[in-house]
């Protein structure tokens, strides 16, 4: 029973949104649009059970001792000051904690510090730390030692430099003699514009084929790992 | 020698990184920008449209990425109040929402752009699928109020916009997968006119969406926000990414073509070095 209602929930509401698509009368759509709204009421639960989650992870880290279970306690102090000072924003109406100038809220000042001061430079460094390590991986990897992998180095360095203005500059610096300007970025914007779309083309019908076949494989019950178990 | 050169230790290079950013944030240059194609295209679109007309931003990226979109949006939102058009600001990733809140206030703030009669930030819903899906029959249905907590039915500006029908173009600022979706949900299903202005890691991604007409404009990376830039003839962050960003090109192009004439060479004397050795055997 706990995989059969599934099962047939998930035929039914798929046979449902695909025929919805192509009656256009007003009661097909009116149950297109009741559905769209059930989604929608169900979407924030993703987010509790994701919260859930984190929480069970790192309360496993803590009690098991892990390698560097001490950071779990860090995330715990940093969702508990967040929701505490995000979350309730019906504490803007106790006038007690207006005179002291707190508030509550993402429009919050506190809130907006931490986010601006904490996160924002956090995140930021956590990506930039990237051009440091494909600089060194480039260095390291990026060696003509095939054919195709010399077509993929030239592409490449074509892409990087016909990316920034500085290709076109030198290009036109250097190579004053031809008679072509901006070589770099005509060449970035034909390799982008013929063999990329291609491939990339080549990609997406590829893929879409698949979620089709997959989709269809969901909806009539014959792929099941969504339901877990074997 | 070239053993060293072609094993040079990880560090020397990550110190001529920061270096090759650091000094030309510190010592400015301005090289010479030409436009390309789709961020011309973009611009055009918004440039044709009436005063009055309504764009909606979507600030689709993290603090992690907002180097190169934010200087895209900030951009746009100069060109659209310039030129009278409104703008409704939303996003379908949570982090972006103060990013986006904090960026609007500044342009309008340069610009005398009024909330609610200029611009307005919806804000952020769990949901991505379901929220474009939801929009496309009544923005009202999903977004009930603004960022701010105030009803939709008292802002002025929305007063006579419903669905996508009464949006003349959806720019998406992504630094992931959500230009496809727009494009998959807004544009297929509802007609949205879509542009996007992404990070440079995937642009090579909205090339087949160019082509199809299925977006009308592209912003690629630093380079489209600081085209978009010229194009409004407002320099700002864009412009400075951009030129720092050809420091660190430069660098690691010329690291790469080191490290292989280092290892051509290396090569040549190991063959070398071995048919000598076989003709002594």
């Amino acid at each position: 029973m706990t995989r059969q209602v599934p099962l047939v929930l998930c035929f039914l509401f798929g046979i449902v949104m695909i025929l919805t698509e192509f009656v256009p009368h007003s009661r097909s759509q009116g149950l297109y649009q009741g559905i769209v709204n059930w989604s929608l009421i169900i979407s924030p639960f993703a987010l509790v059970l994701a919260v859930a989650t984190l929480i069970q992870t790192h309360w496993t880290r803590i009690s098991r001792h892990t390698e560097h279970w001490q950071y779990s306690y860090v995330v715990f102090i940093g969702i508990i000051i967040m929701v505490l000072i995000g979350v309730p924003t019906f504490l803007n109406n106790v006038s007690f904690l207006s005179k002291i100038g707190l508030s509550f809220g993402p429009k919050s000042p506190i809130f907006e510090w931490l986010f601006n001061n904490v996160q924002v430079p956090m995140d930021a460094t956590m990506f930039s730390l990237l051009a440091f390590f494909i600089a060194s991986a480039a260095y390291r990897a990026f060696r003509a030692r095939t054919f195709e992998a010399t077509l993929l180095l030239i592409t490449a360095l074509i892409v990087m430099m016909g990316n920034v203005p500085i290709g076109d500059l030198i290009w036109n610096t250097v190579m004053a003699w031809t008679p072509w300007d901006d070589v770099t970025s005509t060449a970035r914007q034909w390799i982008l514009d013929n063999p990329n779309l291609s491939a990339r083309r080549g990609i997406i019908l590829g893929v879409s084929l698949g979620v089709i076949s997959q989709s269809i494989r969901i909806i009539l019950g014959i792929e099941r790992s969504y339901l877990g178990g074997d | 020698m070239l053993e060293k050169l072609m094993n040079i230790d990880r560090r020397i290079i990550f110190i001529a990184i920061a270096l090759s950013v650091i000094i030309p944030t510190l010592l400015p240059v301005n090289l010479p920008i030409t436009g390309s194609e789709p961020t011309q295209k973009l611009y055009d679109y918004i440039d044709a449209l009436p005063p009055g007309s309504t764009i909606m931003l979507a600030f689709d990226y993290g603090p992690s990425s907002l180097a190169e979109p934010a200087p895209m949006a900030e951009a746009v939102m100069k060109h659209c109040f310039d030129k009278g058009v409104r703008i409704i600001g939303v996003t379908l990733i949570v982090d972006a929402v103060t990013l986006a809140d904090k960026l609007m206030q500044k342009v309008s703030e340069e610009k005398g752009a009024v909330y609610g009669k200029d611009y307005v930030l919806l804000g952020f819903r769990p949901g991505v699928t379901q929220v474009i899906l939801g929009m496309g029959t009544e923005i009202a249905g999903v977004f009930e109020s603004d960022y701010t907590g105030k009803p939709l039915s008292e802002i002025p500006m929305m007063a006579n916009i419903t669905n996508y029908d009464q949006i003349d173009l959806l720019l998406d600022l992504s630094a992931g997968s959500t230009v496809e979706i727009w494009i998959t949900y807004a544009n297929v299903k509802y007609g949205l006119q879509i542009a996007a202005g992404v990070t440079g890691v995937i642009v090579s991604q909205m090339y087949p969406y160019l082509q199809t007409g299925q977006l009308v404009g592209l912003m690629p990376g630093f380079l489209g926000a600081a085209e978009y830039e010229k194009l409004i003839n407002a320099p700002a962050k864009g412009t400075e990414g951009i030129n720092t960003e050809s420091f660190a090109h430069l660098l690691i192009v010329g690291l790469v073509i080191m490290s292989n004439i280092a290892f051509f060479v290396h090569q040549r004397q190991s063959v070398g070095a071995s048919s000598r050795s076989q003709r002594e055997e």
